[in-house]
């Protein structure tokens, strides 16, 4: 639960402060940037996401999960 | 008048010059399906090794294996492929669908690094989703299925999205829910079935014109069968909740046309395990369509409570659980260990609509690379290879 | 799905930006389809006008002028394409096109029949110059205060390209779009047929002089009739030679079609300004034109016949 109120608190934060500029839509071309984006790369994230899971006991984080499977 | 294509030498000069001008100006516009559809294929090429030897296990090395000898054991081999296609139907809907094959051989531990054992297997998935734009956000619907032999799993889930006035914040919200049927092939449980349900909650948020950040927090609730069914003295509890915190950044450096992709994600469940994960990437264009991304990823968790350490005075055999435990595995995957990853991908843009990409890891699994705390003995240093190669088109 | 044996319709969405009437024309399979991408077209105008007219607060173009004597002003990759693109018109028109001439305008106000006077002339003079401008790592700064930088001889023409892209892209094959006269064409009727497009008379108002045929590409008009005053039997128009600061007077409009719509204004708006020697530079450029000169005179090619009334 402390971990979930920095979370929240650390949201906050970043609405508020002024380290959040706004950005034009004229000014977006760094962003569109596949490489910039969170997932330009769906392939590879499904692969990424299998092994990880198969091997270590975390799970998740960053998208819904799709399909499980019986990994060993 | 028609207009004309013998252009003269000025003529040609001055359509040149328009033709600087931006064709295809990557503004941020309102949620719309994307312009163009996309096929992608990739192959994954996975090779698993363990580091059996004395030196390895230190003081629980095998009492007969031979001092210095390095002696790598194979674990599991899985050639993958996986072809993508996003189509998008009009400026309002767009569908996509995967289909994953994975042709699984080699060997795993009974119980923990010890007595491999043969396995083969073949698992096909396949998911397929729709979604609508929406003037400020984005609604998906997806189903998935996954089926090898002995597992079979069904999933079903919703996303919304919700964008700012600006596009520059966006909410998300998910759902997901799972259905797995479990028919082990030594039939050591009959029609076992494990049922979940996952929520997401997340924000992205454009920062500067350089940097973006995300957040996103992810519950989940899961019943039914845990245990592995091919592994020795592994009893696990019939339930298991999750809470993940992940947060992202991506940063481009305008001077050195190169981005930087962050991330840390904290993880812990009902079972006491807690994990931290650190990714770092750094994506440098190189010229010419060419780019190189060198990354790092560190891992580091605690143990499940009912993990079963490994017991040095009756190595190489498994140590029986403690008497009154109700729950109990001596599974690899649930002891404390830290991994780290080290990996690199080239990627180049042949043309304007066409792209490959190879990428190769190592990761290396040990106990002694815990974060703090006492990591998992006993357990040989597992490794894990990973070459991927793929191709995307859009069209 | 829609069936592919439905029949196109034509759907026509007006519209009012940079201060004139505009619309959209495209032939569609639904009514709904047509109106999302029509309105996507619209948005893109919308998006031009508000990041480049002089007078919006959130405009790049604002920013630069409040800058003059000051700093540079950082540019994104279109603005920074849109002021190499006029650095080239510069070049090719022997400094007649130059996008730091709006500040002449300040001596002209065409609700009043009044020529200003050669010393508010030499005034306002220093202030222009695209040389001057310093433009240096996707920066601009406007070394004198009071100068400006302005895309309206351009803008507009930009404006109906980009919308057109963003249709184009969509699949459209048979429309075009009109942003009070400056047009950008992506195929003919559904029919096949070109579109059958009026060329306003110079000298009366509702009148069409002549009628092109067009089906593809960009069609722009300068003329002589949308801002000025008459003194003395003498027609003083808002086109102002950036040199003089005078306003030019050889032609009363000028029309032509070339694969964009920004490249058929910038040669109308300099062909204009070359005044006598604007004839041989509209055929040196190889592009269809229709223009009307100060004696009321035809001048044209075209590579189908335009009808004349």
């Amino acid at each position: 639960m402390r971990v979930l109120a920095m979370w929240i608190f650390a949201l906050l934060t970043l609405q508020g402060c002024s380290v959040v500029q706004t950005v034009e839509p004229w000014q977006k071309g760094n962003l569109a940037k596949p490489e910039m984006t969170f997932d330009d790369d769906p392939l590879e994230r499904g692969y990424r996401e299998h092994i990880y899971t198969s091997k270590e006991a975390s799970a998740g984080g960053s998208g819904l999960g799709g399909g499980g499977c019986g990994c060993n | 008048m028609v207009a004309t294509k013998h252009h003269t030498e000025l003529g040609a000069a001055l359509l040149s010059a328009a033709m600087a001008l931006p064709c295809i100006v990557s503004t941020a516009h309102a949620e719309s399906a994307p312009e163009k559809g996309t096929l992608s294929f990739k192959y994954l090429n996975y090779k698993e090794s363990q580091q059996t030897s004395s030196d390895a296990l230190g003081v629980y090395g095998r009492a007969d294996s031979k001092s210095g000898a390095s002696a790598y054991d194979d674990r599991i081999l899985v050639k993958a492929t996986s072809s993508s296609l996003v189509v998008p139907l009009n400026s309002e809907w767009s569908m996509s669908g995967t289909l994953i094959t994975d042709a699984i051989s080699g060997a795993s531990p009974a119980y923990h690094t010890q007595a491999l054992s043969y396995l083969k297997d073949f698992r096909r998935a396949v998911d397929a989703s729709v979604t609508r734009y929406l003037p400020n956000g984005t609604l998906t619907v997806g189903m998935s299925h996954s089926g090898e032999n002995d597992y079979v799993s069904r999933a079903a889930s919703l996303l919304a999205t919700r964008s700012s006035e600006n596009k520059n914040t966006t909410w998300t919200a998910g759902l997901a829910v799972n259905r797995d049927q479990i028919n082990p092939a030594n039939q050591i449980v009959l029609n076992e079935t494990k049922r979940s349900s996952e929520v997401l909650l997340g924000v992205t948020q454009v920062v500067t014109m350089n940097d973006i950040v995300q957040f996103n927090m992810g519950y989940y609730k899961g019943q039914g069968y845990f245990s592995d069914p091919y592994k020795i003295y592994d009893e696990r509890p019939r339930d298991r909740t999750q809470q993940k915190f992940q947060t992202r950044w991506n940063h481009y450096f305008n001077d050195l046309n190169a981005t930087s992709r962050l991330a840390y994600r904290y993880y812990t469940d009902s079972w006491g395990i807690r994990s931290h994960t650190l990714d770092a990437e750094w994506v440098q264009q190189i010229g010419n369509g060419w780019s190189a991304a060198p990354a790092v990823r560190y891992y580091s968790q605690t143990a499940a409570k009912f993990y079963v350490e490994v017991d040095p005075s009756i190595l190489p055999f498994p140590p029986s659980p403690p008497a009154n435990a109700k729950y109990f595995s001596e599974d690899q995957r649930m002891s404390a260990f830290g991994g780290l990853t080290l990996g690199m991908k080239l990627t180049k843009q042949l043309n304007l609509d066409t792209k490959v990409d190879v990428k190769l890891e190592q990761y290396g699994q040990k106990g002694i690379w815990i974060l703090s705390g006492n990591g998992s003995k006993g357990l040989a240093p597992f490794y894990a290879r990973n070459l991927q190669v793929g191709i995307t088109r859009s069209f | 799905m829609v069936s592919k044996a439905m029949p196109l319709k034509v759907h026509r969405q007006t519209f009012k930006a940079m201060g004139s009437a505009c619309e959209v024309v495209l032939t569609s399979h639904t009514q709904k389809e047509a109106e999302s991408m029509a309105n996507l077209a619209i948005d893109e105008v919308l998006r031009i006008e508000r990041k480049y007219s002089r007078y919006t607060t959130d405009s790049i173009i604002a920013k630069i002028n409040q800058q003059a004597g000051c700093e540079a002003v950082q540019c994104d990759d279109e603005t920074w394409a849109l002021f190499q693109f006029a650095s080239q018109l510069f070049d090719k028109s022997d400094g007649l096109f130059d996008i730091t001439s709006g500040v002449l305008r300040q001596a002209w106000n065409f609700k009043k029949p009044e020529v200003p006077t050669s010393q508010k002339l030499e005034a306002l003079l220093p202030l222009v110059g695209w040389k001057k401008v310093v433009l240096q790592e996707q920066r601009i700064a406007l070394p004198l205060a009071g100068m400006e930088v302005d895309l309206g001889g351009f803008g507009k023409e930009y404006a109906a390209d980009r919308a057109a892209q963003v249709l184009k892209e969509k699949g459209v094959t048979h429309g075009y779009v009109n942003l009070a006269g400056d047009m950008r064409f992506l195929g003919p009727k559904s029919t096949g047929e070109p579109w059958m497009i009026g060329i306003q008379d110079p000298r009366v108002r509702d009148q069409v002089v002549a009628t092109l045929p067009i089906t593809m590409g960009g069609l722009a008009t300068s003329g002589d009739y949308e801002r000025y005053f008459e003194l003395n039997g003498q027609r003083y128009c808002h086109v102002l030679n950036p040199k003089t600061g005078m306003p030019v007077s050889y032609w009363r409009s000028v029309s032509v079609t070339s694969p964009a719509t920004v490249v058929s204004g910038c040669t109308t708006t300099m062909a204009m300004l070359k005044e006598a020697e604007g004839l041989a530079f509209l055929q040196a450029t190889g592009f269809d034109f229709f223009a009307i000169d100060h004696t009321g005179q035809v001048h044209l090619r075209h590579e189908t016949q335009a009808a004349l009334n």
